[in-house]
C-alpha cells in the first residue's frame, strides 16, 4: 500500500516535470523565435530584406547594417552617458528609496499615514511635462548631466515594494542588533541592506533599464548632442517619421529612408549590453538569501 | 493636551529621530519634484496656451471636462480602455505568477536559467520596432497564419488587424508575449526568498508538488501578488499607447481607440495641452479612487493590503 | 504652521513654474553692430571670427551632423559659423512646444511654414524681425530676398519675420516649365503593357483594366498582387483618396469667387463610388486599409502593387530598388483618374509659401551673425555652395557649365547618407534652398526617376492662394476643422467598404449632415477670408 502510494507519487511528479520541461521549451521557442528573426534580418543585407521571405538564415549575410549604426560619430559618446547615468542612476535610486522606504515600514513611525499618502498621490498626479520643464529650467539642471539623476532619484512604486519586503524580515534581528547599542541607520546599513540582495537586485534591474531604455530626457531636457544618451540616438534611427505630406509636396529633398535592417541592427545594439547585466543579477533569484541570513 | 502626552509625543518623535531622518530627504524630493509641478494640473482648469505663463491663462472652469465627457465616442473609448485593461488584468496579470512558479519547478539548474533569460528578452523589442513587424506577421499572407493554418488551426488565413473583434485578443496576447518573463521577475524574487528547507520538510511528510505548491509557494508570495494587483487596477484607465497606436487602423478603429490615442489624436501635437490635463486629471482620480478601492477589498479578503 | 508651509509651497510653486511672463517681453535693444555695414558688401564677408548658433531643426528625420561633410566645413571656413543642429527625436512638436513654454528657444529655427506655432511665438515677441536686423547688420540681406516671397511672408504689423525655402512665385511658374508636382498615378510597367497599355482615366478603363491585371497576374513572388495601392489611411482621411483625387480630378477650388465644396462634387463622388466598386470586386486588398508607411514600402521594393496613387518622392527609393533588380518591373507614371469631361490634371505644385521657414530666437545672443549667415544661405553664393558643393572637390566647370564629378553622382545615387556625410552637396543642407534659383544648375534626374517626375511637368499649377486655411491654435475654427477631418477619416474608410450602393449613398450623406452640425458654415467662412487675403497678397484675382 504505502509503496505502491510512494511508486504514484513519483510518476506524477515526473509526469508534472516532463509536461513542466515541454511547456517551459514551447515558451522559449514562442519567445525565442521573433528575437531569431529580428537578429537573422539585422544581418542581412537591407535592399534584399525588403523582399520578405527571411525566416530561418540570412540570405545576403552582412555586417555593414551594424557598420552603418557604428558610422555614427558620437555614437561612442552617447554610449558612455548612457552607461554613467545608468550606473550612478541606479545606484543612486536604489539607495535613496531604500532609505526612505526602511523607516516607512515601521507601523510605529509617526506621521506614516501622511508620508503614505502623500507618496500614493504622486503616483497618479503629475502636472505633465511643461510644469516639469519650467521646474528644471528654474533650478537650472536643464541640459547637465543631472537632469537625469536628480528628477529620477526616487520612486514611489519601487518604494512600496521596499516596504512590503522590509515587513517580512523579522523583528528579533533589528532588536538584537539595537539591543547592541546601533541606532537605525546603522541597522538599515549594517543589518537590514545585506539581507535585501533579492529585492534590491530586482529594484536594481528594473530602475537600470529605465535608465537605459530612457530616451525622452534626451529629447526634452538636453540640447548639448555630447550629452545625448544612446537611445535618444538611435531613436531617431528607429522611430518613423509621420506621414509628411508637405516635406515632399514641397520639395526635392530626398527623405532618406532607413531600411528596416538597419533600425533592427539598432535594436540589436542598444539592447545588448542592458541583457547581458541579468545573468549577473540572476544569482540573487535563485536561493533563499534572506532566510538563510536569519539561521545563521 | 496634557504636558505628559505632550512630552510623550516628543519623546517619541526623539526616539525614533534616526528613522525621521531617513524619511525627510525623500519628502523634500517629493515636494520639489512631483508636488510643485504637480500645481501645473490647474490648467486643466485654464485656458493655457505654450507663449503665456499658467498663472496668466484665463479660467474655463470644467468646459474641457464637459467638451470630453460629450465627445460621442467617449463611451466607446471607454468601453475599449477598460474592456482591454479588463482582458490583461483578468488573464494576463495571472499569467506570469503561474509561469514564475513553474520555473520555479524546473530542476535542471542551467535550463532553469537560460529559460528566464529568454523570457525577459521580449521586454527590450520596442514597439516601434515590433508594431511594424507584427503588421506584416498578422497580415493574410503572414507567418503567423501560415503556421495556424498548417497545424490545421485555422480553416483559411485570418486578417486580425483587418476585423475589429480579434483586436483586443491580439492586444491581450502580444502583450503577454512581451512582457510575460519580465512580470515574473518580482515573483521569482519573491520566491527566491522562500526557505528550501519547508519544501525539503513538505517532502518528508508525504505532500504532492501541487500542495507544496499551494501551500508553500503561494502563501509565500501572496503579498507580492496583492500588491501587484492593487496596482494594476489602479492602472486601469491607462493603455499601452504606444501598441495599441501602432495596431490600431481604421478598419479596427471601433475596437482599438482608447482614452490615451484619443488623448493624442485630439490634439497632443496640436499643443492643446489644457484638454490633454483635463482628461489626464480625470484618469487620476478614476485610478484612485480604483485603488482605494482595490486596497480596501484585498485587505478586507486577504488581510494584506498595499502598505 | 500648517499654513505657512502651504504658502511657502504655493509660493515656491509659483516662481519655480515662471516661464517666459509677460515682464520679460520687454523690448531688449539691439546691440550697436561690431562692423561697419554697407549694402553693397554681404556682413559674412567683413565679419567672420569663429562663433557657434543653435539651429532648431522641426524634423525628426533630419540627421545630418554639422561638420562632417566638405559643404559645411567650407561655410564654416568662409561666414566663421559653426552651427549645432538641434533635432529632436520622436515628437517634434512636443520639444517645441516645451522650448517655446520654457523660453529656451535655441538660436535660429527651421520648421514648416504650416505650423501652428509660427504666429504664436511672432504674437508673444520670442522672435526677432528679419527686417530690423538686416537694416542694423546686415543690409545686404535685402539685395539677396525675394520680393514675392517677402510681400508674402510680411506680417501684419509690416516687419519680416520669417523666410521660407523653396519658394516658387507665379512668375516662377511663367518662367519654368520643368517645375512637377509630386503626386503621381503609377502602374508597374511590365503588368502594364502586357494588358496592351489600356486607358485608365474612365471609371470603366480603371476597373477593367485591375480586373485584368488581377486575372493576368494573380501572385507576384508567391504572394497575391495588390491590384490598386494608395497612401496610409490616417485619422483624417487618405491624402491618395481624397485630396490628389480631386486634383487628378481637376476639381475646382472655387466657383464664382467662392470656395468650392470639392468633397462633395459630383465627378469626384462618381471616382469615389468607382473604388467602392473595386474594393466589392475585390481589387482592394485589407493591406491597403492596415499598412502603415514601412509596410507599403517593402511591398513596393517587391513591385506587389500593380497600380498606385502615389507620391513620387516618398517612391524613389524603392523604384531604384526596382530597377536594380529589373528594369522592367519598375513603375511609370500615367494618366491617372479623370472627370467626366476628361480634362486634364491640375497638380499644385510647390508655391510661395515653400516648404520650411527660417527664424531668429530674440533668445540669440548674437543676432548679428545670425542674420549674416542666412544672408549667406539666400545669396547665389551660398546657393551654389549648398547646391552645387565646392569647385575641383565636387564638380568642375566645364566650358562656363558646371558639371558634378562622376563618383560624387555615382556615391549620391548609391548611398545618400553616405553622400551627405561625406560631400554635403545637392542640398543636404536644405533650410534655405532657394530651387529656383538653382533650376540653373539642375542636371537631367537619373532614369528610373525621370519618368515620374517629367510626367508631372504639364500637369503642375500654381495654387498657392488655396493653401495654408489651417485655422490658428486655440481658435473655434480649429476644434472644428480637427472634428471634421476626424470625421472624414472615420467616413472615408466606410465609403469605401460601403456594401451598396445605397449604403454609400446613405453613409455620404450621414457625413455631409453631421458635417453641417459641426460647423462647417464657420470654417468655410475663416478659409474664404483667408483665400481672399492670400490673393490680395499675391496680386491675383
Amino acid at each position: 500500500m504505502r509503496m505502491f502510494k510512494r511508486g504514484n507519487r513519483t510518476n506524477g511528479e515526473m509526469c508534472f516535470d516532463w509536461v513542466n520541461n515541454i511547456l517551459m521549451f514551447c515558451i522559449c521557442f514562442i519567445t525565442l523565435y521573433p528575437i531569431w528573426y529580428i537578429l537573422v534580418n539585422s544581418f542581412n543585407e537591407g535592399a534584399d530584406a525588403m523582399l520578405g521571405g527571411i525566416f530561418w538564415w540570412p540570405r545576403e549575410f552582412t555586417t555593414e547594417n551594424y557598420a552603418a549604426v557604428f558610422a555614427n560619430k558620437g555614437l561612442m559618446t552617447s554610449f558612455g552617458i548612457t552607461v554613467l547615468r545608468t550606473l550612478i542612476g541606479t545606484v543612486t535610486n536604489v539607495f535613496f528609496t531604500a532609505m526612505v522606504a526602511y523607516p516607512l515600514s515601521k507601523e510605529h513611525l509617526m506621521g506614516r499615514k501622511f508620508y503614505i499618502i502623500m507618496g500614493t498621490i504622486t503616483m497618479f498626479f503629475s502636472g505633465g511635462l511643461i510644469p516639469s520643464f519650467l521646474l528644471y529650467k528654474n533650478l537650472d539642471i536643464l541640459n547637465k548631466f543631472i537632469v537625469y539623476i536628480l528628477p529620477s532619484l526616487f520612486n514611489f512604486f519601487n518604494l512600496i515594494i521596499f516596504v512590503n519586503f522590509f515587513r517580512e524580515i523579522p523583528k528579533a534581528l533589528e532588536e538584537s542588533a539595537s539591543i547592541d547599542g546601533a541606532n537605525d541607520i546603522v541597522i538599515f546599513l549594517k543589518v537590514i541592506l545585506p539581507l535585501s540582495k533579492p529585492v534590491l537586485a530586482t529594484i536594481a534591474l528594473f530602475t537600470g533599464v529605465y535608465h537605459w531604455n530612457d530616451y525622452f530626457a534626451g529629447v526634452i531636457f538636453i540640447q548639448d548632442a555630447s550629452l545625448e544618451p544612446i537611445q535618444t540616438f538611435l531613436y531617431r534611427i528607429v522611430a518613423e517619421s509621420g506621414s509628411n505630406q508637405m516635406v515632399a509636396a514641397a520639395t526635392n529633398v530626398v527623405k532618406s529612408t532607413t531600411s528596416l535592417s538597419i533600425k533592427l541592427a539598432t535594436m540589436v545594439i542598444t539592447t545588448f549590453p542592458i541583457v547581458c547585466v541579468y545573468p549577473f543579477l540572476q544569482k540573487y533569484f535563485v536561493k533563499g538569501m534572506l532566510i538563510g541570513a536569519v539561521k545563521e | 493636551m496634557t504636558k505628559s502626552s505632550k512630552k510623550n509625543w516628543r519623546q517619541k518623535l526623539w526616539s525614533q529621530k534616526y528613522l525621521q531622518l531617513m524619511v525627510w530627504p525623500g519628502i523634500i524630493w517629493m515636494f520639489i519634484f512631483n508636488y510643485i509641478p504637480m500645481t501645473g494640473i490647474v490648467i486643466a482648469f485654464k485656458d493655457y496656451k505654450i507663449t503665456r505663463s499658467i498663472w496668466e491663462a484665463d479660467w474655463v472652469g470644467f468646459e474641457h471636462f464637459i467638451e470630453f465627457f460629450t465627445d460621442p465616442k467617449f463611451t466607446n473609448i471607454m468601453t475599449n480602455t477598460l474592456g482591454i485593461s479588463l482582458l490583461k488584468l483578468i488573464i494576463g496579470f495571472p499569467l506570469p505568477i503561474i509561469f514564475a512558479i513553474l520555473l520555479n519547478e524546473v530542476k535542471n539548474a542551467t535550463y532553469k536559467k537560460s529559460i528566464q533569460t529568454i523570457s525577459y528578452l521580449p521586454h527590450f523589442i520596442s514597439w516601434v520596432v515590433l508594431g511594424g513587424l507584427l503588421i506584416t506577421w498578422l497580415s493574410e499572407t503572414g507567418m503567423i497564419n501560415e503556421v495556424l493554418v498548417n497545424f490545421g488551426i485555422l480553416d483559411k488565413p485570418i486578417a486580425f488587424l483587418a476585423d475589429p473583434n480579434y483586436f483586443w485578443g491580439v492586444a491581450l496576447i502580444s502583450d503577454t508575449w512581451k512582457e510575460l518573463g519580465w512580470s515574473a521577475i518580482i515573483y521569482l524574487a519573491a520566491i527566491s526568498g522562500i526557505d528550501q528547507q519547508m519544501y525539503e520538510a513538505a517532502a518528508i511528510d508525504g505532500a504532492t508538488k501541487m500542495q507544496k505548491i499551494w501551500h508553500i509557494t503561494v502563501p509565500a508570495i501572496k503579498g507580492t501578488i496583492a500588491v501587484m494587483f492593487i496596482l494594476a487596477v489602479a492602472n486601469m484607465l491607462n493603455s499601452n499607447f504606444d501598441q495599441i497606436f501602432l495596431l490600431g487602423n481604421v478598419l479596427n478603429a471601433d475596437a482599438s481607440q482608447v482614452i490615451d490615442t484619443y488623448v493624442y489624436e485630439m490634439g497632443v501635437g496640436a499643443g492643446r495641452y489644457s484638454y490633454a490635463t483635463a482628461i489626464g486629471l480625470f484618469k487620476s482620480v478614476i485610478a484612485m479612487i480604483l485603488l482605494l478601492i482595490a486596497n480596501f477589498t484585498t485587505k478586507k479578503l486577504q488581510g494584506r493590503s498595499l502598505f | 504652521m500648517k499654513k505657512r508651509l502651504f504658502l511657502i509651497g504655493l509660493l515656491s510653486s509659483m516662481a519655480l513654474l515662471g516661464g517666459c511672463s509677460s515682464d520679460e517681453e520687454a523690448k531688449t535693444e539691439l546691440p550697436p553692430p561690431t562692423h561697419t555695414v554697407s549694402a553693397d558688401v554681404p556682413g559674412w564677408t567683413v565679419n567672420n571670427s569663429p562663433t557657434e548658433l543653435d539651429w532648431y531643426i522641426h524634423f525628426s528625420w533630419f540627421t545630418t551632423p554639422w561638420g562632417e561633410d566638405m559643404v559645411s566645413q567650407k561655410i564654416t571656413e568662409e561666414t566663421g559659423v559653426d552651427i549645432n543642429f538641434i533635432v529632436p527625436a520622436g515628437n517634434e512638436a512636443e520639444k517645441l512646444n516645451t522650448m517655446i513654454a520654457g523660453d529656451t528657444l535655441p538660436d535660429i529655427l527651421t520648421l514648416g511654414w504650416w505650423e501652428g506655432q509660427i504666429p504664436e511665438i511672432i504674437d508673444a515677441g520670442m522672435v526677432y524681425a528679419l527686417d530690423e536686423l538686416a537694416e542694423m547688420y546686415d543690409p545686404y540681406f535685402f539685395e539677396v530676398a525675394d520680393d514675392a516671397r517677402e510681400g508674402w511672408y510680411t506680417h501684419t504689423d509690416g516687419h519680416l519675420y520669417q523666410y521660407p525655402n523653396s519658394s516658387y512665385s507665379p512668375a516662377d511658374y511663367e518662367k519654368y516649365d520643368n517645375i512637377s508636382a509630386n503626386p503621381t498615378f503609377l502602374v508597374r510597367k511590365d503588368m502594364y503593357e502586357a494588358l496592351g497599355s489600356p486607358d485608365m482615366s474612365t471609371p470603366e478603363g480603371f476597373l477593367d483594366a485591375l480586373t485584368r491585371a488581377k486575372e493576368m497576374f494573380p501572385e507576384v513572388n508567391g504572394q497575391p498582387l495588390i491590384p490598386f495601392g494608395t497612401h496610409e489611411f490616417t485619422s483624417a482621411g487618405n491624402m491618395s483618396l481624397d485630396l490628389f483625387l480631386q486634383n487628378f480630378l481637376a476639381i475646382p477650388f472655387e466657383k464664382d469667387g467662392k470656395l468650392y465644396d470639392r468633397t462633395t462634387d459630383p465627378d469626384y463622388i462618381e471616382w469615389l463610388k468607382t473604388i467602392n466598386q473595386a474594393w466589392r470586386d475585390g481589387l482592394i486588398a485589407n493591406d491597403v486599409f492596415i499598412d502603415a508607411r514601412s509596410q507599403m514600402e517593402e511591398k513596393q521594393a517587391q513591385g506587389r502593387y500593380f497600380a498606385m496613387l502615389y507620391q513620387r518622392t516618398d517612391f524613389a527609393a524603392q523604384q531604384q530598388i526596382l530597377y536594380a533588380n529589373d528594369p522592367d518591373t519598375v513603375y511609370v507614371a500615367i494618366d491617372g483618374p479623370k472627370n467626366s469631361a476628361g480634362d486634364d490634371h491640375t497638380l499644385p505644385g510647390v508655391g510661395i509659401q515653400g516648404w520650411t521657414v527660417t527664424l531668429i530666437s530674440k533668445n540669440c545672443e548674437d543676432p548679428e551673425r545670425a542674420i549674416q549667415l542666412l544672408t549667406y544661405f539666400m545669396s547665389e553664393h551660398g546657393q551654389k555652395r549648398i547646391k552645387l558643393g565646392i569647385e575641383g572637390e565636387t564638380y568642375d566647370n566645364i566650358d562656363g557649365k558646371y558639371v558634378t564629378k562622376p563618383e560624387v553622382t555615382e556615391l549620391k545615387m548609391s548611398d545618400r547618407v553616405g553622400y551627405d556625410r561625406k560631400y554635403g552637396a545637392d542640398d543636404t543642407f536644405w533650410m534655405m534652398q532657394d530651387l529656383p534659383m538653382q533650376l540653373q544648375w539642375t542636371e537631367p534626374t537619373q532614369p528610373p526617376l525621370a519618368q515620374m517626375e517629367e510626367w508631372g511637368y504639364p500637369y503642375t499649377i500654381f495654387a498657392s492662394q488655396y493653401d495654408g486655411l489651417t485655422p490658428p491654435i486655440g481658435s473655434d475654427e480649429e476644434t472644428i476643422a480637427l472634428k471634421i477631418s476626424t470625421l472624414w477619416g472615420e467616413t472615408l474608410p466606410e465609403l469605401i467598404r460601403a456594401e451598396t450602393e445605397a449604403e454609400f449613398d446613405q453613409i455620404f450623406a450621414d457625413f455631409v449632415a453631421e458635417r453641417e452640425e459641426l460647423g462647417f458654415a464657420q470654417l468655410v467662412e475663416f478659409q474664404q477670408s483667408k483665400v481672399d487675403s492670400n490673393k490680395a497678397k499675391l496680386g491675383i484675382e
